[in-house]
């Protein structure tokens, strides 16, 4: 770029990796979260199968410290997260009424989906937290405990987690793939990450349709 | 059969009279057969109203003058029909680039200055010999050249783009675009690490969020989904080089 016209930027081109090494955290986060997520929810899918085959599966993740070495790296991944993706997102009252009112004129679908991936993360930010801090706190996790969360008021609380979890890590995905053209073509990268969306929604329900029913009959 | 009647709704604002305030004005006129959106906006300075500022060169989608938000979507005006449109029609300016009035705006500074920020031009060390042949290119180069360096600079690209719109020094689809026609020319000498300090930073391929209104937008289809996308891999692979 042209040269730098203030100590700002002089000091910030000193060290000019910095913005590909948070470029690739912010990819490398998303990533990872996404990866958690999706294998979170076929791990709480074997509820389908069965109460006893969840608590088998909750029990070995924790005799084998699986847990207490996963759980950590989540939240510090999902804090880091958080900062390098968030940056993005319109903070400034100017940006978000610009941001508004550009996505409204141009009603452009791929920035309408931006725009939801933003409001999405805020919802994730609060009620993820929620979800992280009432599972640890009455640990360790056993299908009847969960059974007893859902079925006493959380299951709103957990479909509409459900869905902005999924929407955030299914589009944020396509978007990672579309920026860095790992799928030849954004309409089948659409596609197939659609696919895999709704099938992983679909599993949450029906876990969550388990539950409630294991909870309304203890 | 009669012509539809058309309402074209324009927004108004000159920023040089103090007393100025930004509105939008209607104006009424009847289509006629093949009638572009150029033809519309004359009409309605010969017949209506003197007073409209708007700007065209080549009526034919080559100089990139005439772009404007055309019911929300910036668009050629010389190169839409009005039979395309609803018989409502909204016209604004471009966002991001200067406002000269009304429907103009200022391109040329912006490119101006992004040609300047991107060095877009062949750097070489090799003394220009008016006399000789140029070197031999082999068509495949000269085409990957070609593709990018069709860009008419419009504004499209960056107009659609949310990041452009409220980051001030990034230089859009339009910017990285240039910089990828550069890096294919075998002419061109810089190393992947110049490159680097050219793009590698958030006003430049790092600070694209993958939006692609401005892939949807460009009005002559430059591939500019895969263009950010080899620049965005390039630089990261070059960056991790460094
Ligand atoms: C279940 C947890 C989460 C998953 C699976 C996830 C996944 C992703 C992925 C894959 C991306 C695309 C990254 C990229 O384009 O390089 C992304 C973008 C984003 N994430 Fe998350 N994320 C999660 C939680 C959060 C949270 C809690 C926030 C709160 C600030 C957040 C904020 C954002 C924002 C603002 C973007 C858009 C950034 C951009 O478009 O470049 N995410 N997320
Ligand atoms: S992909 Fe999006 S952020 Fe990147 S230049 Fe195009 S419109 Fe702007
Ligand atoms: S890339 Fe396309 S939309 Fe952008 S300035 Fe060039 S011609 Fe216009
Ligand atoms: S007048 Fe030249 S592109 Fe429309």
């Amino acid at each position: 770029m042209e040269s730098a016209k203030t100590l700002q930027k002089a000091l910030i081109r000193a060290n000019p990796k910095t913005d590909l090494y948070v470029d690739l955290a912010e990819a490398a986060t998303g990533i990872s979260l996404v990866a958690f997520l999706w294998i979170h929810m076929l791990f709480v899918g074997t509820i389908l199968f069965g109460k006893q085959i969840f608590d088998l599966l909750a029990e070995s993740l924790d005799k084998y410290y699986l847990a207490h070495i996963g759980i950590p790296a989540v939240i510090v991944i999902f804090l880091v997260h958080i900062f390098v993706a968030g940056r993005r997102a319109p903070w400034r009252l100017s940006d978000m009424q610009t941001t508004w009112r550009h996505a409204r004129m141009i009603a452009h679908t791929d920035t309408w989906i931006w725009v939801g991936q933003v409001v999405t993360a805020l919802i994730i930010v609060i009620m993820g937290s929620i979800h992280v801090w009432s599972v640890m706190y009455e640990w360790p996790i056993t299908a009847a405990k969960s059974a007893l969360r859902v079925d006493s008021g959380y299951l709103w609380f957990y479909v509409l987690l459900l869905l902005a979890g999924e929407y955030h890590a299914g589009f944020g995905l396509y978007r990672i793939c579309v920026k860095w053209g790992l799928i030849s073509n954004r309409r089948t990268a659409g596609w197939v990450l659609k696919v895999i969306t709704v099938a992983i929604v679909a599993i949450g329900l029906g876990a969550l349709y388990m539950f409630k029913k294991f909870g309304g009959a203890l | 059969m009669s012509n539809r009647q058309l309402k074209i709704s324009v927004f108004r604002y000159n920023p040089n009279l103090p007393d100025d305030k930004p509105r939008m004005q209607e104006y009424q006129l009847e289509e006629q057969q093949g009638m572009t959106l150029f033809v519309a906006l004359n009409k309605i300075r010969e017949e209506l109203d003197p007073s409209l500022m708007f700007d065209f060169v080549c009526r034919a989608a080559i100089c990139g003058s005439c772009a404007m938000m055309i019911n929300g979507k910036p668009r050629l005006a010389c190169k839409t029909l009005t039979k395309d449109l609803p018989s409502e029609i909204t016209l604004m300016p471009l966002p991001v680039f200067k406002l000269v009035g009304d429907l103009a705006v200022d391109t040329g500074t912006w490119f101006r200055d992004l040609q300047v920020r991107t060095e877009a031009w062949v750097h070489t060390d090799k003394e220009f010999d008016s006399q000789a042949l140029e070197d031999r290119m082999d068509n495949e180069t000269a085409l990957a050249i070609y593709e990018p360096e069709r860009c008419i600079e419009c504004g499209c690209c960056v107009a659609s783009c949310v990041t452009a719109n409220i980051r001030e020094d990034f230089i859009g689809a339009a910017g990285i675009n240039r910089v990828a026609r550069f890096m294919v020319d075998p002419r061109d000498k810089r190393s992947d690490a110049q490159y680097f300090e050219v793009v590698g930073n958030e006003d430049g391929t790092f600070g694209c969020v993958g939006l692609m209104a401005c892939d949807d937008s460009c009005p002559i289809q430059v591939p500019l989904e895969s263009q950010l996308a080899w620049v965005r891999r390039k630089m990261a692979l070059a960056g991790l080089k460094l």
